[in-house]
């Protein structure tokens, strides 16, 4: 075969198996993001979960049935915030004052979560 | 640290990487010949292209092993398969690896293969698929290379260096087969391929002039990039190769431009034209002597961390700074006439130039007044330097760090500085010459290396510290003399911001509510406003209350409050109590420091610090000031940094 005619196919080839390289490379990227969102958005949204938390209280409402707690992040669910949580009996409320040190439970399926265990953990 | 094997491997890898494409460029731009010494010159450059592809494979092996046992952290790894697919297929420096070998496998496999080349359409197709798959080999380099580190501009980066790379070779690569096709035609038997080879030498010598022209082009832009100051040049293992290879670079331009005049004398008579030829040939074979000593130096250039981010070692006693024109206002006149009167002397030399007479007279008029202006514009700029001059502090400047630095200022520096650097210490009287007022502007000119080499060496009749602190320590130290000055500017600080001013870095600092994890103000960077709040109870109690009734407001206007007690009391949140209820952060951890200073820059019991985005300290109001009465003013300076067009940028984390 003639030199030039070599070169074309060679060429072809080359940019055809690169352009494939690219493109595989890319659907493949693609197809494992895809699976990493939907097992995020499975994590977060399916069935009950349950998070131990600790933070500090800085106001029982008792009327309401809240309690707003400055918190450390909570993996998988909030970044740290000064946020108020429902709790599951007004005992809860009642137990600690402001400024303790706690750790607490909160259960539920989100966003319906309610504080249903706590501890201080410094006096 | 590479391996001498590794490094060794890499040079061999790229010498023969650019041997192929220079031997393949420089086939192109000589053309198809039928002279039997042409067409041997070709067989051999042909053959020559073979050899070193397999060169550049068999190096790369190395190569490629070295690497894998210097990421493993173990010699042994560079035999073990599974370090190798890890590296090869993990890594974006193994993929480029790996791609490139896999180019150089099929230009082999090509360059083995007997093609039938029938005329010019095949010879050009034939020899330019090898300059194409040798310039895809040699220029995915760079995808592996310290451009393809550079953030942000990463593709600018990488295409520059494609740029470089391809233009090294086909310049410094064709100069070997250039001095062989020159000398093959300046022997007795060679006799029929001279004007071919004059031809050859001619076409390189135009397109060299071009490429010359890319690789500086290309090389200055990468330079900017990796290396980016004077400081980092001059004083990094990375710079200082740079600058081996620009002088042995330099040295190969004058050869060019020798060989350049030689090339007209070529052409005429053979019988004449054949000493010169010998002669080219000769002074072009020292060109491609010196670009290997280039190549060895790019290669170990590619193994040292890049300028930019190691700290320079400065090796002058002397540095130059515009800086010392804010000090100095009276001289900038001068520094402006002596600059204008050496831009006129360039401008002479310019013109000395396109002169058809008295070029030599007019040129050396010119330099004279070049070496006039810069003799008055360039003492006022001289400021001393030191090794560590241009050292960024080992610790940041961190409300931690001058918390310990003013400790250690107390302990052994308080005694002649004084208790707040203001040169009024105890021994202060006996010293000759007087300790200096800390706070004063001028101590803003010198940068935190310089201040770090006084402490480390002492600077008579003050007494070394290098031997007493760690480095961490006198870094400290550094930091805590730079809140010292920042402190005594902060006094033109008002509860207004002043518009589009920022200058001023807010020292940074860690705090944590309750058992929280710590955060940190350059958290907030780039994100939010923040209202640092120092406060005293009780008198501050109101004014908190007033704070939290406008938390919403504040809020929305992207405002994080945050209240630190200036007694550090760890149960803060409890003695604010429950009514009315505070829902901003209240600092429990941390405290201390922060207090301690910031309370550098107001020292009132409730003093309000508001902090643009970027972390500038842009207003402190004291309780004294109406700033701290009315929820609206605050609200009207928020607004003020709000509607700023050009945020600042954002300070560095070092002085300068």
């Amino acid at each position: 075969m003639r030199a030039w005619k070599v070169v074309l196919l060679l060429n072809l080839a080359l940019v055809l198996g690169v352009s494939w390289g690219y493109l595989w490379w890319g659907r493949q990227a693609r197809t494992l993001q895809r699976d990493l969102a939907a097992a995020r958005v499975a994590a977060a949204t399916t069935g009950e979960r349950e998070y131990h938390v600790t933070g500090v209280v800085r106001a029982g409402l008792e009327d309401l049935g809240l309690l707003v707690v400055t918190h450390g992040e909570i993996p998988g669910y909030m970044p740290a915030m000064t946020m108020g949580f429902r709790t599951a009996s007004p005992k809860i409320v009642e137990s600690v004052k402001v400024g303790d040190a706690v750790r607490f439970t909160l259960r539920g399926t989100p966003p319906n979560l309610a504080i249903t265990a706590i501890e201080k953990t410094a006096p | 640290m590479e391996s001498v094997t590794g490094l060794l491997a890499r040079w061999l890898h790229l010498v023969s990487s650019i041997l192929v494409v220079g031997g393949a460029a420089t086939l192109l731009l000589a053309g198809p010949s039928d002279r039997p010494t042409a067409r041997r010159w070709e067989a051999w450059i042909l053959r020559g292209c073979w050899t070193f592809v397999l060169v550049a494979l068999a190096s790369a092996l190395i190569a490629v092993a070295a690497q894998a046992a210097l990421l493993e952290g173990r010699a042994g790894a560079a035999l073990e398969p599974a370090a190798l697919a890890r590296f090869l297929l993990q890594t974006q420096g193994g993929t480029v690896w790996l791609v490139r070998g896999g180019l150089l496998i099929l230009l082999a496999a090509f360059l083995a293969v007997r093609l039938e080349v029938r005329d010019r359409t095949d010879w050009r197709a034939a020899r330019g698929e090898v300059a194409l798959l040798g310039l895809l080999a040699l220029g995915l380099i760079a995808g592996a290379s310290h451009a393809a580190a550079v953030e942000p501009g990463t593709a600018a980066a990488i295409a520059a260096d494609v740029l470089h790379l391809a233009a090294a070779g086909v310049w410094v690569g064709g100069l070997a087969p250039l001095a062989l096709l020159l000398h093959l035609a300046s022997r007795e038997a060679g006799a029929d391929a001279r004007p071919y080879a004059v031809l050859a030498a001619r076409r390189f010598s135009r397109a060299a002039l071009a490429v010359v022209l890319v690789l500086i082009a290309s090389g200055s832009w990468n330079t900017w990039l990796q290396v980016g100051s004077v400081s980092a040049l001059l004083g990094t293992p990375h710079g200082r190769l740079l600058v081996a290879k620009l002088a042995v670079f330099a040295a190969m331009l004058v050869l060019a431009v020798i060989n350049r005049r030689l090339i007209p004398r070529l052409s005429r008579a053979a019988e004449i034209g054949r000493p010169a030829m010998q002669r080219l040939g000769r002074l072009v074979i020292g060109e491609a002597a010196l670009a290997l000593l280039v190549m060895g130096l790019v290669a170990v250039m590619s193994v040292t961390p890049p300028a930019r981010h190691a700290e320079p070692t400065w090796p002058l006693s002397f540095r130059y700074s515009l800086d010392n024109l804010v000090a100095a206002p009276d001289l900038k006149s001068q520094v402006l006439v002596g600059s204008q009167v050496a831009v006129l002397g360039v401008v002479a030399v310019v013109a000395a130039l396109l002169l058809p007479w008295l070029r030599l007279a007019v040129a050396a008029v010119g330099v004279a007044v070049v070496v006039a202006g810069l003799a008055v514009a360039v003492p006022p700029l001289v400021s001393d330097a030191y090794p560590t001059t241009f050292q960024r502090p080992a610790t940041p400047y961190h409300a931690s760090s001058i918390a310990d630095g003013r400790a250690i200022f107390t302990q052994r520096c308080a005694v002649c500085h004084g208790e707040r650097g203001a040169g009024d210490g105890p021994a202060a009287a006996s010293l000759n010459p007087r300790p200096p007022d800390l706070r004063a502007h001028h101590v803003a000119l010198h940068t935190a290396g310089d201040i770090f080499w006084w402490i480390t060496r002492g600077k008579p009749p003050m007494p070394a510290f290098g031997e007493t602190l760690g480095a961490d320590a006198r870094w400290n130290v550094v930091n805590y003399v730079r809140a010292l000055s920042a402190a005594d500017a902060a006094r033109l600080l008002g509860p207004t911001v002043q518009p589009d001013k920022a200058w001023l870095v807010a020292p940074d600092f860690n705090f944590a509510v309750g058992p929280t994890p710590p955060r940190a103000l350059k958290d907030y960077r780039g994100r939010k406003i923040v209202l640092l709040v120092l406060y005293t109870l009780p008198a501050s109690r109101p004014r908190l209350v007033q704070l939290a009734e406008n938390q919403g407001l504040l809020g929305t206007l992207d405002v994080e409050i945050i209240a630190v007690p200036t007694d550090a009391a760890p149960d803060a949140i409890r003695r604010l109590g429950a009514d009315p209820p505070l829902f901003f952060p209240i600092v429990t951890d941390g405290a201390r420091e922060i207090v301690d200073t910031y309370r550098m820059f107001s020292p009132a019991p409730h003093a309000e610090f508001l902090i643009d985005r970027q972390g500038y300290l842009r207003a402190i109001a004291a309780a004294s000031d109406d700033a701290t009465r009315d929820p609206n003013l605050l609200v009207a300076e928020v607004q003020q940094l709000n509607t700023e067009k050009t945020p600042p940028p954002p300070p560095a984390e070092h002085v300068h």
